[in-house]
């Protein structure tokens, strides 16, 4: 792998309680590429998300050995502030979890929890980040309406939106268009890819077709395990496993 | 790359710290700020929830331990079953089998009246009313929960009692039959909107499933809809009873207060005696620390678990519906409204499915054809309807019509003269502004802090599972426990004597459970997603409350405090002995002064004033309309609240 990494998990395990839910997980996600999770449910895709930005902290039984790299850093070590580190690595949801709030307000609310007041400064964020989500033109005359008023797709981008906000490197996508329809998806997809020249992006997904058309590489996790890591050309065409091989043909899953 | 597409490079023009190339994630001094402000308002709301629970559990312990005295002095069984309640005898008795059996005969008999009226009106709301008709008489109904208990007293003893005694001939009719009539009016509009939430909470698909196949309206209320409700309907039958039971001020009034057993027991113009009204007429009389003291207090914890019991119920029952659902946190029995849905009516469906398949087969074996016996059902059904409204008819315009025009200027801004038989008011009702505004300053806070703590700090850990179950307990003890807790602890034990301030802590412990209760209900129904979407933009713990979790649950928080004042305002018996004055020229001029209150003022006006009904009608009407003002403003919060959240 010739890119740099910007996050790198060195033998991740992580419990829910007595469940053993990750299980030695190393993994070096490579900087402004698009990274696909794939895997049978319950495979502990999402699991692995959560962690790289610490919101399994919310999860009480949690309980993690191991180490994550962000740049370099720990992530785990005290003196870090997890606060910073959500600030660093976004995170989307599977649903579009818009605030009942105002569409500029949702965006703006990132921007105001880290101190910026300012109302110009804070046009700009809004619209330079409904821009960078491809939702500026949809909404620009809206913008004080209510969120929710929004179609699902919009929702889901608006949630995208909100996260760039808060000027992100990486950007977690938890199965981003598992709510949307075919169309909204495209539109999802297509801003993944763009969003890519900024931003690392990694994206949980149960689509195959979608991680082959989105990402530049892909992991295939089964059981807590992570099988195989590699560029998603090689992984859909030539997987190393056997394991691999069966789930992207449709034998089991 | 794409035109004006590159944020993070713009990111550095906007004012805030933040370079990219760092290699350390965090920076020191806005984490710093942001974990102190975090961290402090985390232990405040921990303080505030403490001392709302420390208040919870002393009254619990303090009203247990008080009671425990008396099982000592007497024996539990000579209490628990002693046929004779005479404390002030030669021979003092303090048996208190007749006052459970008065209760329980005056809530039975209440019951019998009240839930084929309410069932029926729930029916009717939920399926037979055009939309516009339910969208009045829905609120109507809820609104008259509202009306104050010693209003409805105040019309029984002047009305009620008399028409009885007359209809039947009777010596007196203060009795069983005029405490259970008043009380099943009042039970109607409780049990009445609880069940129709139920009712209307049945998945449209099973009645759409059950007319498919041919089954009349009317056959599929009573086949399917019903039964799919029914665990929802039982709920509400029962938090009925609890409001039964806990009422204390219309039973004393009406019921003639003799602590018997009826002979013959179906006797219902025999005069009973309830646990709420022996509370409500002897604590005033009772030496401190002596063995009628403590009875009283037995009393008290008779009546605690009561409440214990029936909160259970309701538990059982909502958990049965709710067990297969798995919901990660408990579910208090104050949630039936939400929570009905589920495999009965699948069950039901099946059930009915064949039965109308049976019927189908045999169309002449049948007593009454569908469509006549379905117009039978809905004409009974409208005729409860009527009943029910008739009644609380009658009682509004009883109340409007005579209390209007004992209403001047000089009412409402007077004094009152000559026993409260002339002058005005205007000292009561001031006080009972002064106890309502004290009590909400102390329980406001506390309460909503103390929920925010439990829902948003805390797991379901057991212990937070019994903070829980004694908040609930002290939702649906009987407000007349709170008035022995007031009088026992603040007035003698702590020594403030009857004063506004006694009052005042007394209101704010009846209300909190409640605030706490209705706060944690709306905090709850706000998605956990948008709590994570928060935690994922890099907001702290507190952040994320205050700016995404508070404001959308505000409405239902603001229905909880308005419904809270309206309780408070309307509530006699915790201010009787703790905090209210009967005929006071002037307002109390400190804390430890006492007040006059509106609804204690109408008690005493009617009950032992004569030559007062202008006034007492004019009190009646002034202290109903503060009270559902109140209330139609919590019932339009939750109507816009309803309509902002659909959406």
């Amino acid at each position: 792998m010739t890119d740099s990494t910007i996050l790198e998990t060195t033998n991740l395990n992580l419990w829910y309680g007595q469940k053993h839910a990750l299980i030695d997980i190393s993994l070096r996600v490579p900087k402004n590429k698009v990274t696909a999770l794939i895997g049978p449910s319950g495979c502990g895709k999402s699991t692995l998300l959560r962690c790289f930005n610490r919101m399994n902290d919310l999860v009480d039984s949690s309980r993690i050995t191991g180490e994550i790299l962000f740049n370099g850093n720990d992530i785990h070590d005290p003196h870090q502030d997890v606060y910073a580190i959500r600030e660093k690595i976004g995170m989307v949801f599977q649903k579009p979890n818009p605030f009942q709030k105002s569409i500029y307000e949702n965006i703006a609310y990132g921007p105001r929890i880290h101190g910026v007041s300012e109302k110009k400064a804070l046009d700009r964020i809004v619209e330079e980040s409904l821009r960078g989500a491809a939702l500026w033109d949809e909404v620009k005359d809206r913008l004080h309406e209510p969120a929710l008023s929004l179609s699902g797709g919009q929702q889901q981008r608006l949630c995208i939106a909100r996260s760039l906000a808060v000027g992100p490197e990486v950007i977690l996508m938890d199965e981003p268009c598992s709510a949307l329809d075919p169309i909204a998806t495209a539109k999802i997809e297509d801003l993944i890819t763009r969003l890519a020249r900024d931003y690392t992006v990694v994206i949980v997904t149960h689509n195959m077709q979608q991680a082959a058309r989105a990402s530049d590489y892909t992991g295939f996790m089964y059981l807590g395990r992570l099988v195989e890591f590699d560029g998603t050309t090689k992984i859909f065409e030539d997987p190393g496993e056997e394991l691999t091989e069966n789930y992207i043909t449709g034998r089991f899953g | 790359m794409a035109k004006g597409f590159s944020i993070r490079a713009r990111c550095q023009n906007f004012g805030w710290p933040r370079d990219r190339r760092a290699r350390e994630i965090s920076r020191p001094i806005i984490g710093a700020k942001r974990r102190f402000v975090d961290h402090a308002v985390g232990k405040l709301l921990f303080f505030a929830a403490l001392a709302a629970i420390v208040a919870v559990f002393i009254i619990i312990v303090f009203l247990l331990r008080d009671g425990y005295q008396i099982v000592l002095e007497t024996g539990p069984w000579n209490f628990l079953t002693g046929a004779e309640w005479n404390p002030t005898g030669r021979n003092p008795a303090y048996g208190v089998f007749p006052l459970i059996t008065g209760t329980v005969l005056v809530m039975a008999l209440a019951m019998v009246v009240a839930v084929p009226l309410s069932i029926g009106s729930a029916v009717f709301i939920a399926e037979i009313a055009f939309p516009g008709m339910k969208s009045t008489i829905k609120p109507a109904i809820e609104l008259l929960a509202g009306i104050p208990s010693v209003v409805y007293g105040f019309f029984g003893l002047i009305l009620l009692t008399d028409w009885i005694r007359v209809a039947f001939d009777q010596p007196s009719g203060s009795s069983w039959l005029c405490g259970s009539i008043l009380l099943a009016i009042m039970a109607i509009p409780t049990i009445t909107s609880i069940a129709e939430d139920a009712i209307s909470s049945v998945p449209r698909e099973f009645k759409e499933g059950s007319l498919a196949l041919g089954a009349t309206h009317w056959q599929t209320i009573r086949r399917v809809i019903v039964p799919g409700a029914l665990s929802g309907i039982s709920a509400a039958i029962i938090l009925g009873m609890g409001r039964a039971i806990g009422e204390t001020m219309a039973v004393l009034m009406v019921t003639g207060n003799a602590a018997v057993i009826p002979d013959p027991i179906y006797d219902v113009f025999s005069p009973v005696r309830t646990l709420t009204g022996t509370l409500g007429i002897e604590i005033g009389e009772v030496a401190f620390g002596s063995t009628h003291y403590h009875a009283l207090f037995g009393v008290a914890v008779v009546l605690l678990f009561i409440t214990l019991a029936i909160n259970s119920a309701a538990r059982v029952i909502t958990t049965r519906i709710q067990g297969t659902q798995g919901t990660p946190r408990s579910a208090p029995p104050g949630r039936v409204k939400t929570a009905l849905r589920d495999s009965a009516p699948h069950r039901a469906l099946a059930t009915a499915a064949s039965r109308v398949a049976h019927a189908a087969s045999a169309p002449f074996g049948r007593l009454l054809h569908p469509r006549i016996s379905q117009r039978c059902a809905f004409f009974l059904i409208s005729l409860s309807v009527a009943i029910v409204l008739a009644v609380l008819g009658v009682i509004l315009f009883e109340i409007v019509v005579n209390g209007a025009g004992a209403i001047s200027w000089e009412f409402l801004t007077g004094s009152p003269r000559d026993l409260g038989r002339a002058g005005g008011i205007f000292p009561a009702i001031a006080g009972t502004f002064y106890l309502v505004g004290g009590a909400l300053a102390v329980a406001l806070p506390l309460g909503i802090a103390t929920a925010v703590y439990l829902i948003e700090y805390t797991a379901d850990t057991p212990l937070m599972r019994s903070i829980r179950a004694a908040v609930d307990l002290l939702n649906g003890t009987p407000s007349i426990v709170f008035g022995l807790f007031g009088f026992a602890f603040l007035v003698l034990f702590i020594g403030f004597g009857v004063s506004l301030i006694a009052g005042q802590i007394t209101l704010s412990l009846m209300i909190l459970p409640t605030i706490i209760r209705t706060t944690e209900e709306a905090l709850r129904s706000i998605p956990g997603s948008l709590r994570e979407g928060s935690y994922a933009l890099g907001a702290t713990k507190w952040q994320t409350i205050w700016r995404v979790v508070l404001p959308p649950a505000l409405p239902g928080i603001f229905t909880g405090a308005i419904l809270s004042i309206g309780r408070a305002a309307g509530e006699t018996a915790p201010i009787m002995f703790t905090a209210a004055i009967f005929s006071s020229r002037f307002l109390p001029s400190s804390l430890t002064e006492p007040v006059m209150a509106l609804p204690y003022h109408l008690f005493v006006l009617t009950t032992t004033v004569p030559g007062a009904a202008t006034q007492s009608y004019g009190t009646a009407f002034v202290l109903l309309l503060l009270v559902l003002t109140i209330y139609l403003g919590a019932i339009l919060v939750r109507r816009r609240y309803h309509r902002a959240t659909v959406m």
